[in-house]
């Protein structure tokens, strides 16, 4: 069933057709045998009025008549003494008393014979096809007004049901025009009461869904805090511990510095796992809002730049202004993981390069490093979590949980982004460096044109 | 210098107790942050190093309840919350600096060390940066013992670079500081003053992060 509207407009059209045409039919009927017995009276009238006129001529009278009546006279010695002109001089009808129907002057006819008080006998006929032809008319004025209602019922029903649907129309719409994350119930005022199931079942499944998120958002929040507090502790502790042994005469024994070395990898693991559990799309409800991609990557950048001075690493940022719709706590989470990771592979002194620019119906993000890159071979699977390049051991003998790349992905996925790795623009035979690429979807806001009226608001004011 | 930490991890709370003492402050620790909110009134600390996750009461309240009682004392949080909505929260409430855990002592040491400033910076606030000395009291500027004469608006760009030593400052959010000097700023004025800055002071004593935005010091 494609459409309820059409459907209900042919199922109703086709039941007053067909009752309004069993009523004809029924009252065709009724009116046939009314008419029957009408005509078949005024035949016996005819031959009454016959009977009673005296007739003493020998030769056959012949009247004239209308073409619709025929009659014959008898007398009881078995000579036509009258007939009409359209009336065979041959008997017509049996010669009891009584109706029956006959062929004669090429028509059918309906005859009525009946014996008079001098031992006559009178038969009058009259054709059938007028009763057929005032059938033809009855049936023609009791369809007549069927056929021209019907166009006109067709309108009404579509309309009224299109007022009927209405409510309907605007369940769909609102529900067609919610946005992914917005878990707000149905706001439908006033629904009838065969929608008021599922606006309720609706509302039940989007609060169950909200909880749940909720839920997650809690478990997210309490386990962040349940796991940081005690590695806050230990790594207090430890600083403690090495700034104590510094001011004491014993040599600063190198296990401590591996315990400081475990700490900060084991409160790195943890955040990022918290940050990729809460990045997954199916746990992360993202609230989207217009984001200039440009801005939030310097910001970053302005954010981490200590880490790039101590590693004495150059670092620009090229493009410009390119509004995205996104998230923006699940952004910053992406750049600083992109930008982490520029930092740590590239080597001392080398170079970082970030771009953001549109292109064509896409706002890219563009990460390149005068690093080591990654094998063309290995490219698909450090998107896998706790994949590292070259194993665990790293030659670069960095430290990092192999998660980076999965949380990067899942946000892009969140954005409904492309991420793509290849080889970097800054890179030389020897590190051909890496370059990684985060297609952004054009909001369709900017398609039009909106966010450029805006820049180009903001550049006439400063 | 006193200060009050509110924090109910114990043994996180004992090894900041240790960590600062060792830096030479006095501290008072309490893990309740209504007992919190009395201490911060009655001892009358330098610093609040406040935790936001309390079994009593909610950090957050504890620093609106401190602030609604008009008392200024610099906040620092700590916290395991690092969603922006609750650091922006935090912000608002009043809080004057946002660490989260978990973190190195140093970080903590320095943060507090820039409260400090930031409270004491009364009548003879000096910023030293390399051989430049920056008076922010009476607007003077010293290279190497010498003085340096800046414009009015030359010395307010400085002194917004000067506030967050090594932290990277937009065009646009140095432009921000010129408008609160009340002045309206054509698109290239602040490029013009950086260019004369460094030519009164020094060319590497600015540096430019392409794209990014303008920094004190060398570029390393």
């Amino acid at each position: 069933m494609k459409s309820i509207r059409i459907f209900l407009l042919i199922a109703l059209l086709s039941t007053i057709t067909l009752v309004n045409f069993i009523a004809a039919l029924h009252g065709y009927r009724a009116s046939m045998q009314e008419a029957e017995r009408l005509f078949d009276r005024q035949i016996a009238a005819t031959a009454l009025l016959l009977a009673a006129i005296p007739i003493d001529q020998t030769a056959p009278q012949v009247i004239e008549e209308n073409d619709l009546q025929a009659f014959q006279v008898w007398s009881a010695d078995g000579q036509l003494l009258m007939r009409s002109d359209n009336a065979p001089a041959t008997p017509i009808g049996d010669a009891q008393e009584g109706f029956s129907e006959q062929n004669f002057s090429g028509f059918r006819w309906r005859v009525y014979s009946r014996p008079s008080a001098n031992g006559r006998s009178i038969r009058v006929a009259e054709r059938v096809d007028l009763r057929f032809r005032l059938a033809d008319e009855v049936v023609l004025q009791s369809v007549m007004p069927i056929l021209i209602g019907l166009p006109v019922a067709g309108l009404l029903i579509w309309l009224v049901i299109g007022h009927g649907l209405a409510s309907l129309k605007k369940l769909a719409d609102e529900l067609r025009h919610k946005r992914a994350e917005d878990l707000a119930p149905l706001t439908l005022a006033a629904p009838p009461e065969e929608l008021l199931p599922l606006v309720r079942s609706t509302n039940a499944l989007l609060e169950r869904l909200q909880a749940s998120f909720d839920r997650e958002r809690r478990f997210s929040a309490d386990a962040a805090h349940e796991l940081r507090t005690p590695i806050a502790a230990i790594q207090v502790h430890a600083d403690n511990l090495a700034r104590q042994l510094q001011n004491s005469a014993v040599a600063t024994p190198g296990s401590l510095q591996q315990l400081q070395d475990s700490i900060a990898r084991m409160a790195h693991l943890v955040e990022q796992m918290l940050n990729l559990f809460r990045m997954t799309p199916e746990h992360y409800p993202a609230r989207f809002e217009s984001i200039d991609l440009h801005r939030l990557a310097r910001d970053v950048i302005a954010e981490l730049y200590p880490a790039f001075a101590r590693r004495e690493q150059e670092i620009e940022l090229l493009g410009n202004t390119a509004y995205i719709d996104g998230d923006q706590f699940a952004l910053v989470l992406l750049l600083q993981n992109l930008l982490n990771n520029a930092c740590k592979y590239t080597p001392q002194g080398g170079r970082i390069a970030v771009d953001v620019q549109r292109q064509g119906d896409a706002v890219v993000l563009q990460v390149q490093d005068s690093g080591p890159g990654i094998p063309q071979e290995e490219r698909e699977r450090v998107f896998e979590r706790f994949y590292r390049v070259g194993g665990d051991r790293h030659e670069s003998r960095v430290p990092g949980c192999g998660l980076g790349l999965s949380i990067v992905h899942h946000i892009a996925e969140l954005h409904h982004a492309q991420v793509v790795l290849g080889p970097s623009s800054l890179g030389d035979a020897q590190a051909p460096g890496l370059a990684v690429a985060v297609h952004f979807p054009v909001p369709k806001s900017v398609e039009r044109g909106i966010k450029y009226e805006k820049v180009a608001d903001e550049n006439l004011v400063s | 210098m006193r200060i009050l930490l509110i924090e109910d991890d114990h043994s996180l709370a004992e090894g900041i107790t240790t960590a600062l003492r060792h830096a030479g402050y006095a501290v008072d620790h309490t893990p309740s942050g209504s007992k919190g909110v009395s201490l911060a009134v009655a001892a009358q600390p330098d610093l609040v190093v406040l935790d936001l996750g309390l079994p009593d009461m909610d950090g957050l309240a504890v620093l609106r309840s401190l602030r609604g009682q008009q008392i200024k004392t610099p906040v620092l949080i700590l916290t395991a919350r690092d969603d922006l909505p609750s650091k922006v929260q935090g912000l608002d409430a009043g809080a004057d600096d946002y660490l989260t855990k978990p973190f190195a002592v140093d970080e903590l040491l320095a943060r507090l060390r820039a409260l400090e400033r930031r409270g004491a910076s009364g009548g003879s606030a000096e910023v030293v940066i390399g051989d430049v000395v920056i008076n922010l009291a009476t607007h003077s500027v010293s290279h190497g013992g010498n003085p340096v004469r800046l414009s009015r608006r030359e010395f307010s760009l400085l002194r917004a670079l000067a506030e967050r030593p090594g932290h990277i400052l937009s065009r646009e959010q140095l432009e921000d500081k010129l408008y609160s000097w009340g002045e309206s700023v054509a698109s290239n004025t602040v490029d013009v003053h950086i260019h004369n800055l460094r030519k009164k002071i020094s060319s590497d004593f600015i540096h430019t992060i392409r794209g990014v935005g303008y920094k004190l010091g060398p570029s390393r």
